[in-house]
């Protein structure tokens, strides 16, 4: 009997270990991206003299080979339902599972409030320069700061994981207060949801952004504001609006991380104007029939937070032919992509910059060009101190 | 090329299995060739650039080997310079750097060269000693095959880590070894096992350590003693885990490499723990430096002067800082006190005492040996007995043991030998069931653990071995 047992676990072991290569050999050119993760697989290594001289190459094509496995997703999400639904890990891939909502682990180590004073005021030093071009292009900028999913529901950390709240907390008021002093008025979202009794439905609870109905919220506190400063701004009220929940599985960028295996009923929303206001539309230069709401074909096909707008692009131009109306530009994050469904309906045309992806003028020409009347810069919290891509918002 | 990778797991070793063993076995040179063949390329693995020294190391042994064996005239002469230039490229490679920065810190002007540590001088330099010892002393007869000679020396299943190994053992199977199915199976299955070792519980009780050895102003009494605590099982199941795949790959080629781990945690004082903790290099020591000083028959002060220059030696030999030197002398001392002072009345104390007195140690000792800086050193050894900046307890404390409760459960049990009561049970009971389980059970767990591990593996960033440094 001993023999036998040796010898099929032998070949069972050297099947498993043919088998990996040959998987590799045959279908490693298959596949180009890692969806639940986010990103591109490795590509195979260019094999040259310094990567073999200095093991370069041995450490990329352990890179490409590992992402080239057979059967890799599968695998993957195996593991995550082990170290979710069997060892119970409060931390999965990096996401902490609570009872109510997925947030991100946060590294214990923090900077303390005291430490952002200072780069705020750099920073806002250069929106105040963007501010000045905006004026004297003849528009007016304002800054709408969101608080990030994490730092929304930052309560819902458990006591011994670290929230950064203090750090958050901080950092916001250090960068609000340095917009302010430089004369830039500084649209504080978090201050807005707070007034309303911070409902736990404006945001998403495996998503690190808001949902629509906390963009909506965002919506009118912008258009309140621009209003009361003496725009008159046509605004879409909830009348206007019927709010549908599609019936589609909601994948978030965090449930998207433990491969939809949290169980999660949220479903996301859109506001379908009662009487659409009409637009055209171009993406990056090009006609484009995206409608707002890119929708799955079936009901039983996922759905993401870029079913608004169709995700992200450099350049997006809506007009919806009313000369009466300004000229709005809009720059920043993602967050802008659920409110443009809404803001487009207030303007003659509405520009939508992503600077991480738009590289064909500085946002100073871009400005000297179109000459907006109203800028929005929308960031969530999270990238308030970042100074590229949507942060690179002046260059001399 | 490290065991706990996709490239070594699902290319090197189908490649080097499919290719030995469709060698008939007669032809012996044959396979010896492609096992040397594909040491090289192992090695190789890590950079072109690693071979000249290799190379050189093998060559130059070789070659001095046998003009120091008897009979020889100025053997002498040719085993002093032997020592001298092993020595002396060891220094240079691994030295260098830390010597240089040493008198940076004294004031001194000098510029640091960027020197590539070849992977693994530390092991094949003090084979290639113990082989020139051996072959002058007569022990052993020189190689006059240089082909064999390298393949002693570059033998990829022990080359990054050891075991340490002598000649006088290794060469017998050379030429006259026999691979059967059942030595396959007993080192495919302990293979499996190292694996596991390495990937699902070193990997996972690392991040413990790494956890607590950060904290800086964070660290509190129980992150301290829960990091230096998953710290010292981190390092064993780290190197008895490649020691287990290195032995375990060698039993699959019929080589019965030397164990270099007894269970150390069971250890009843630090001299007992030494005798269970890489025992290869302990071995090496013993027979190469302590007993040449002159070892135990000698005057006490001789004898002490003896174990501290051993023990500076084990230190620097494990990393080129102060805080490798500083462990060093700390288990000189630790030893000389055992041996000179209080080691009489350790052993009239009950055995859970003294088990505790040398777990305790040990784990004061892999600060040492963990810390990055003599700062760190400090920090962590003040908070280890109260005096930390963060108090006694913080959250960072409770989230590792939640995060890791079952490694920290696990790796208990796993590092006493457990697995053996279990067997002797199993094996005492003489059930159809238990025999059933003794004749499947250990390949089967070592099947899914090989899975489980290549799954984390491929979920988890590359980490590689902590030995690999020295």
């Amino acid at each position: 009997m001993a023999k036998k047992t040796d010898r099929i676990f032998l070949s069972c072991l050297l099947a498993v270990l043919l088998a990996v290569p040959a998987g590799v050999a045959l279908w490693s050119h298959q596949e180009t991206s890692a969806y639940y993760e986010n990103r591109a697989l490795a590509q195979f290594p260019a094999l040259t003299w310094e990567s073999l001289w200095d093991g370069s190459f041995a450490s990329a094509f352990e890179s490409w080979y590992s992402d080239h496995v057979p059967g890799r997703t599968t695998l993957l999400k195996a593991d995550t339902a082990v170290q979710m639904q069997v060892l119970r890990r409060p931390v999965v891939n990096g996401i902490l599972t609570t009872q109510s909502v997925l947030l991100p682990f946060m590294e214990y180590e923090e900077w303390a409030p005291e430490s952002y004073p200072g780069p705020a005021k750099t920073i806002a030093a250069d929106y105040q320069k963007l501010d000045a071009h905006i004026r004297a292009n003849g528009g007016s900028f304002y800054f709408v700061g969101f608080p990030e999913q994490r730092v929304y529901f930052e309560d819902l950390f458990p006591s011994y994981l670290s929230s950064h709240q203090k750090e958050a907390a901080g950092a916001d008021k250090a960068f609000a207060d340095a917009l302010t002093a430089q004369g830039i008025p500084f649209l504080d979202m978090g201050a807005v949801y707070d007034a309303q009794g911070h409902p736990a439905n404006f945001y998403s609870a495996v998503d690190h952004h808001y949902n629509y109905y906390g963009a909506y919220a965002a919506y009118r506190a912008i258009l309140a504001d621009l209003n009361a400063d003496g725009w008159d701004l046509p605004v879409l009220e909830e009348d206007d609006l019927e709010f549908q929940i599609l019936p589609n599985p909601y994948i978030g960028s965090r449930s998207r991380k433990l491969y939809n295996l949290w169980p999660n009923e949220e479903r996301a929303v859109i506001g379908v104007q009662r009487q659409p206001v009409a637009f055209t539309r171009t993406d990056n230069g090009q006609n484009s029939d995206k409608p707002l709401f890119v929708l799955p074909q079936t009901a039983d096909l996922p759905t993401t937070y870029n079913l608004y707008m169709g995700g992200d692009f450099g350049e997006t131009v809506l007009k919806t032919n009313r000369p009466t109306l300004p000229k709005a530009l809009i720059f920043g994050d993602s967050f802008t992509n659920a409110m443009e469904t809404l803001l487009y309906a207030s303007f003659d045309e509405t520009r939508i910059l992503d600077l991480r992806h738009y590289t064909e003028k500085s946002l100073k020409d871009y400005i000297s060009d179109y000459q907006p009347d109203i800028v929005l810069c929308v960031q969530n919290d999270t990238f308030y101190y970042t100074t590229t891509g949507n942060g690179a918002v002046w260059e001399e | 090329m490290a065991f706990s990778s996709v490239a070594f797991l699902f290319g090197f070793l189908p490649a080097v299995l499919l290719f030995y063993f469709l060698t008939p076995s007669r032809l012996r040179t044959g396979r010896n060739f492609l096992l040397l063949v594909f040491s090289l390329a192992f090695y190789l693995w890590g950079g072109l650039r690693l071979l000249p020294v290799l190379l050189a190391s093998c060559v130059g042994n070789w070659a001095a080997a046998l003009l120091a064996s008897t009979g020889r005239r100025w053997r002498k002469g040719v085993f002093l310079a032997g020592i001298f230039l092993n020595l002396a490229a060891l220094g240079y490679f691994k030295y260098t750097g830390f010597l240089l920065g040493s008198l940076q810190t004294l004031g001194l002007s000098v510029a640091t060269p960027a020197i590539v540590l070849p992977a693994g001088i530390s092991f094949f330099t003090f084979q290639a000693i113990a082989y020139l010892t051996d072959v002058y002393r007569g022990t052993i007869p020189p190689e006059r095959s240089l082909f064999r000679f390298t393949l002693f020396m570059a033998f990829f299943p022990q080359l990054l880590q050891g075991p340490i190994l002598r000649y006088g053992a290794f060469a017998p199977a050379l030429t006259d070894r026999q691979e059967t199915a059942a030595d396959a199976q007993a080192g495919a299955t302990r293979f499996c096992f190292g694996l596991a070792k390495k990937v699902l519980l070193a990997d996972a009780l690392g991040q413990i350590a790494d956890g607590a050895f950060a904290a800086g102003d964070r660290l509190t009494v129980s992150l301290a003693w829960l990091g230096a605590i998953a710290y010292t099982l981190q390092l064993y199941f780290d190197f008895s885990g490649y020691t287990d795949m290195a032995i375990g790959l060698g039993r699959v080629f019929g080589f019965h490499l030397p164990e270099n781990f007894n269970y150390p945690y069971l250890a009843k004082s630090a001299s007992e723990f030494w005798r269970r903790w890489h025992m290869t290099l302990s071995f090496w020591f013993r027979d190469y430096v302590y007993i040449p000083l002159g070892g135990n028959r000698c005057a006490k002060g001789r004898q002490l002067v003896n174990l501290f220059i051993v023990w500076m030696l084990t230190g620097l030999w494990h990393g080129s800082a102060w805080n490798f030197v500083l462990w060093g002398l700390y288990y000189a001392v630790v030893l000389a006190g055992e041996k000179f002072l209080w080691g009489r009345g350790l052993e009239k104390l009950p055995a859970a005492l003294r088990h505790g007195y040398a777990l305790v140690l040990i784990i004061v000792g892999w600060v040492f040996f963990r810390a990055g800086s003599l700062a760190q050193v400090g920090e962590m050894l003040s908070a280890l007995f109260g005096a930390a900046p963060g108090g006694a307890w913080s959250g960072e404390t409770a989230y590792y043991l939640r995060q890791f409760r079952w490694e920290l459960l696990v790796a208990i049990p796993a590092a006493l030998p457990v697995k053996n009561a279990l067997q002797a049970w199993l094996s005492g009971r003489r059930s159809r069931l238990s025999g059933v389980t003794l004749a499947v059970g250990p390949q089967a767990l070592a099947f899914c653990l090989f899975g489980w591990s290549v799954v984390r593996l491929l979920s988890s960033t590359f980490r590689s071995f902590l030995y690999f440094q020295f």
